[in-house]
């Protein structure tokens, strides 16, 4: 069995390079920040606005 | 002699490893992406013909299913069924691998198409006259919703298995380190279809069932709010993928470099973070929400991703003026650019997509979607004007010039008509040109979208626009007219090519050749001094200008231009505001 060279090898990429490199990270914070900013923030500015009375 | 263990090719021209499995899935979706292209372009004639007033061609009834039925085959099938073939391209063939799953691949394509044709079926019919957006309460038959949700769901499919074939690829080590900066734009491009048809997801399901009277309606604010997040970020795929496909048609046509692998990638990965925000520019005179909610998304975060483009939009020809000067077209700020091979297609479309979508497209788009000036701009004719310069002038004339290099190297056929084809994408953009400007013009005035007759000749109130509108909608029928010419002319030679053209698996480099791109038979390479070249051009005497002091410049005016029409816009919304 090989094994797999410690993380921070002088021949590993950089830490950034293997974040942008991770596709599913990237997959899973780009689903994450619109659901929480764009879709979570508001549907909560909609679903807490007060209803609308007739006079 | 390849190396690859699963039934290929091995392609002349590039050295690549084309899976048989793969190449299938490529042609079809790209046909089909065609077939709607010709739907979509005949619909924008006769939309064109009508907004034009002094035409006013199709009666109320028919203007507004005619605009629905553009939308659909322009915003979505033709779009993304063409995205679908990238991603088979860029997770197999510019990996040197195969794709995950083909039969499931197959299936998928075969849910997109049943999709598709309930649309269709549904729009013509006249059983969802309910516009792209489909605001409730306007309800149509439930299977259109039906349709759309089956093709999001074979779309979510092929992107699922893009991933998968990523994995495949980086198990089986078909490539070395990170994967190819295209595929790593057409990676941001998967991840931010993912988001949108998750949108998809959650506001079609809900709004089908409403139309089968299982739930007793849908919130008309919460469907805004959800729909954009399909409705806007739809684009944005496009935009990822228009990116990639520029790096590619740089690499191909004249040799371009990439001038940092990092920043490049940095961009691409503020697109995943921040662009799909830009849903929340739809949404700025809603009252639903809060001025915080719409400056974050808008402003703040958004800004990202404009950063990102205004990346793009500097590597990408500085990137073409290096790999120009590298091959010894040096002399000169613009002679790498006045030696260019502008009778390529590929090339010339690259070059009107880059230059369009930038200055027209990302200017007016920055500007409009500011919260404060979305006001004298919002639902007028701003709007498509801003967006045909992103989406028609930008995607569509990139996926156009990829198609004239995919047409030899994928379908294995000499590109037909080949003068024609030499002389569409300038008749495309200059058609689309000024069919944005026109558009933008008339929204200036005040002249709204989506609107069949600004006469108002049977309302009960009078408006009166400013005469020069009627210049303006000429402008855009005569830019439409023009760019439906290219478009048409773009699809016969495509469909002439596939299913009528000259074979050919493999060509003598070196020498012109009718009917196949410069990039194919006569390969961009280094001048035999390129050593000396790259010091010279990085020499430390070169002082601010470095290697690239043409893009400099060009950029310079690019910057100047955006400072003018986003101030010019905080003027006019000066004149508007009365109060104190």
């Amino acid at each position: 069995m090989v094994d797999s060279p410690p993380r921070d090898a002088p021949d590993s990429p950089p830490f950034m390079q293997r974040m942008f490199d991770n596709v599913f990270l990237l997959l899973v914070l780009g689903i994450v920040v619109m659901l929480v900013v764009y879709t979570g923030w508001g549907m909560w500015e909609v679903l807490t606005m007060p209803a609308g009375t007739l006079p | 002699m390849s190396a690859a263990t699963f039934p290929h090719r091995v392609c002349p021209a590039t050295g690549r490893v084309i899976a048989s499995a793969a190449e299938p899935l490529i042609k079809v979706n790209a046909v089909v992406a065609v077939v709607s292209l010709l739907i979509g372009a005949v619909a924008a004639l006769l939309l064109v013909l009508t907004r034009w007033q002094a035409v006013h061609l199709l009666p109320a009834e028919w203007y507004y299913r005619i605009l629905g039925v553009h939308g659909m085959n322009m915003l979505i099938f033709f779009i993304i069924y063409f995205e679908m073939a990238v991603l088979w391209f860029a997770g197999t063939i510019l990996l040197n691998s195969r794709p995950a799953n083909p039969k499931l691949g197959w299936f998928s394509f075969a849910l997109m198409i049943i999709g598709t044709g309930l649309v269709q079926w549904a729009q013509w019919a006249g059983k969802a006259d309910v516009l792209f957006t489909s605001y409730p309460p306007l309800k149509a038959h439930p299977l259109f919703y039906l349709g759309i949700i089956l093709f999001a769901v074979g779309a979510l499919t092929v992107t699922g298995l893009f991933f998968a074939s990523l994995v495949i690829a980086k198990r089986e080590k078909t490539y070395e380190g990170s994967v190819p900066l295209v595929v790593y734009g057409a990676v941001t491009a998967a991840i931010i279809a993912v988001i949108t048809l998750l949108h998809g997801a959650i506001i079609y399901i809900p709004t089908f069932l409403w139309s089968v009277g299982l739930i007793k309606s849908v919130d008309p604010q919460v469907y805004r709010l959800i729909w954009w997040g399909l409705g806007h970020s739809s684009q944005q795929i496009n935009v990822a993928a228009m990116v990639a496909v520029w790096y590619m048609l740089s690499a191909l046509t004249i040799g371009g470099v990439v001038l940092n692998e990092k920043v490049s990638r940095s961009a691409f990965v503020l697109y995943v973070l921040f662009i799909s925000m830009a849903s929340a520019h739809h949404l700025l005179v809603d009252p639903g929400f809060g001025p915080a909610w719409k400056i974050v998304n808008t402003s703040y975060f958004m800004y990202m991703a404009v950063l990102a483009s205004m990346i793009h939009g500097f590597t990408v020809p500085a990137g073409m003026e290096l790999g120009m000067r590298l091959r010894g077209f040096t002399d000169g700020l613009f002679g790498w650019l006045r030696r260019a091979p502008w009778g390529d297609p590929g090339f010339s479309a690259l070059v009107f997509s880059v230059v369009v979508f930038g200055f027209v497209g990302g200017i007016t788009g920055v500007t409009i979607g500011t919260e404060q000036i979305n006001i004298i701009a919002h639902n007028t004719m701003r709007i498509p004007g801003h967006f045909h310069a992103t989406v028609v002038s930008g995607t569509a004339m990139a996926f156009m010039g990829a198609t004239y290099y995919l047409l030899p190297l994928v379908f294995q056929r000499k590109v037909a008509f080949w003068g024609l084809a030499k002389a569409q994408p300038y008749l495309f953009a200059i058609g689309m040109l000024l069919l944005s400007m026109g558009m933008t013009f008339a929204g200036s005035f005040g002249v709204p979208r989506r609107h069949w007759d600004i006469s108002f000749s049977q309302a009960l109130f009078d408006v009166q626009f400013n005469p020069a509108v009627d210049i303006t909608l000429a402008v855009m029928g005569i830019g439409g007219i023009l760019a439906v010419i290219g478009a048409l002319s773009f699809i016969a030679i495509a469909v002439k090519s596939v299913f009528f053209g000259e074979k050919i698996t493999t060509w003598e480099t070196g020498k012109p050749i009718l009917g196949i791109p410069q990039g194919l038979t006569n390969p961009p390479v280094h001048a035999p001094n390129v050593d000396e070249i790259n010091d010279a051009l990085h020499a430390d005497s070169r002082g601010i200008a470095g290697a690239t002091p043409g893009t400099l410049v060009l950029v310079g005016v690019f910057l100047l231009a955006f400072v003018v029409y986003y101030f010019t816009n905080w003027k006019l919304l000066s004149f508007l505001w009365k109060v104190g």
